[in-house]
């Protein structure tokens, strides 16, 4: 089966991090998109169409969970997977009840990074299916009004 | 009136004249005290080091070690012993030296017995006033060394929390690159590199390096905390039953008995259970390694006041004194790092003061380990007090 690229946004301000770990994604076949702070990323999804932010919960300036809220107002279908580099869990557990698909310690199981974007993925073409769907049963009702 | 001395106040009695000695031996007998007598100071200290006394009856004018000499020796090796000394009528003088040196008081010959009889148990109150004393003291630096103990600990913690989550950032990079250089030398490009094994195994130690150090900074910052985690009311008994299932094949291979004392109702504290498991997980963990074959842990719960106390007592190789006031500090340990990073009962004593409980342990070496657990208990009366 070919493997469809999914389109990653990385969030971090640790640029050394943000630089290998997209080496690593391109490596695997996925289209990598890079910010170092919360402003760049919202800039970067206004113009791609991206499927899953991998987003840092500590930066200076406009913090993660501030960013996750300001995804999810503007793009709600986009998955975010929140990473931490700290104990605070409880932040990170405010984050999935914003919105965020998951959270991962830093450092992560590159096996599990995987397989949280997958499924974060998964979820995301799963809800684009359905909002098709709807709109094609909508469509067809319309026009069989007519 | 005197008979609630008798078996309680030990008396030695010291005067070179035997006559005048018996004659205030049998009168202070009469009234319930039986001295112990003894001819001179030697004498006197060889009977002290065999038997313990409270209080002894000196006479001052011995020949031998003089009164006021044995009055010191005795003060010097047996602090608690209070010494009234007897003068002669003339020598108030030695009475004065006497209390310098550490005499409960002085009585003048010829003595009356009734106030010999005041005066001994005067002394003897005085004894039981310092002992008591000194127990107070003893618990009051005991508390005082706990006190200090939970705030050292506490901002150990901050600082370990802190330290894991700066090296956590750069362990990240780390582990992102070396990864990255291993998908690179994996690929088929590659295979035609002659010491494409030799670089994979370098990446791969690196690798493992990697999990260890986050294994350590992980456990600092007491990861294993689930997301779904907040307070609700805990059965322990329940708990600990979960836990022994996961510690089965253990308990089953060193044959251990456990001995079930949990209080049927009073074992319901209000807390958080995934918390709460991970710290019994260590807790029983550390018990089943300590045993040997056929040991026994034995759980016993009980209320006092608004708390449970749950102990958890082991009958294992125990844990040496010099141990004991650091078992809770992170990185001590007595097993080498593939068993224990020595931060196990650190984040149990991490997690228990975060819950509002308390955390204690006792050990006798050879013999048995009790770790006492001590949280808030549940009561629902939150749930009357709401209105309706």
């Amino acid at each position: 089966m070919i493997k469809i690229p999914a389109r990653v946004l990385i969030v971090d301000d640790e640029k050394d991090f943000v630089e290998m770990f997209s080496l690593r994604l391109e490596g695997q076949g996925e289209k990598v998109f890079i910010a170092y702070s919360g402003k760049d990323a919202l800039k970067i999804l206004e113009n791609v169409a991206i499927d899953v932010v991998i987003l840092d919960i500590r930066m200076p300036g406009m913090d993660g969970i501030d960013t996750l809220r300001q995804i999810k107002i503007l793009h709600p279908i986009v998955e975010v997977i929140l990473l931490t580099g700290h104990g605070s869990t409880e932040t990170a557990v405010e984050g999935m009840k914003l919105g965020a698909f998951d959270y991962l310690m830093k450092p992560a199981d590159f096996k599990d990074i995987k397989v949280k974007m997958e499924n974060a993925r998964k979820r995301k073409d799963e809800q684009e299916e359905r909002i098709r769907q709807a709109e094609v049963r909508f469509l067809l009702r319309r026009s069989g009004d007519v | 009136m005197n008979k609630h001395y008798d078996n309680k106040l030990r008396l030695l009695i010291v005067d070179d004249e035997e006559g005048f000695r018996r004659t205030i031996a049998k009168r202070l007998a009469k009234r319930g005290l039986k001295p112990v007598q003894a001819s001179g100071g030697e004498e006197c200290l060889g009977i002290l080091k065999q038997n313990p006394m409270d209080v002894v009856v000196l006479d001052v004018k011995m020949p031998g070690i003089s009164g006021i000499d044995t009055l010191r020796l005795i003060k010097q090796e047996f602090e608690k012993i209070q010494v009234i000394l007897l003068t002669g009528n003339v020598a108030v003088s030695d009475g004065i030296e006497g209390i310098k040196s550490g005499a409960f008081d002085y009585l003048t010959k010829p003595v009356e017995i009734d106030h010999l009889v005041n005066k001994i148990k005067q002394a003897f109150e005085m004894t039981r006033l310092e002992e008591e004393k000194q127990k107070e003291f003893e618990y009051r630096a005991k508390l005082e060394k706990k006190m200090i103990d939970t705030e050292r600990l506490a901002s150990i913690g901050t600082m370990s929390t802190g330290i894991a989550h700066e090296i956590n950032n750069p362990l990240a990079i780390i582990n992102e690159s070396a990864g990255f250089m291993k998908q690179v030398v994996s690929s088929p490009e590659m295979s035609m590199f002659s010491q494409k094994d030799a670089l994979l195994m370098g990446i791969e130690k690196i690798e493992k390096s990697i999990k260890r150090a986050r294994k350590i900074t992980h456990q600092l910052l007491g990861h294993v905390k689930k997301p779904e985690s907040k307070f609700s009311e805990v059965n322990l008994k329940a708990l600990l039953y979960e836990t022994f299932g996961l510690l089965k094949r253990e308990i089953k291979n060193k044959q251990i008995n456990i001995n079930w004392e949990i209080d049927k109702k009073k074992n319901i504290v209000w807390s958080d259970p995934y918390q709460i498991q991970q710290v019994l997980m260590n807790l029983l963990s550390n018990a089943v390694h300590a045993l040997s074959e056929n040991g026994s842990i034995t759980l016993s719960t009980r209320e006092i006041y608004e708390d449970i106390i749950l102990e958890i007592k082991d009958t294992g190789i125990g844990i040496p004194k010099e141990n004991l006031g650091k078992i809770f500090d992170p990185f001590f340990t007595t097993k080498s790092f593939d068993e224990g990073t020595g931060l196990g009962l650190f984040v149990v004593h991490k997690i228990i003061s975060n819950l509002n409980g308390k955390i204690d342990v006792s050990s006798t070496v050879g013999e048995c380990t009790c770790f006492q657990l001590s949280l808030p208990k549940y009561t629902n009366q939150t749930d009357n007090d709401t209105p309706r």
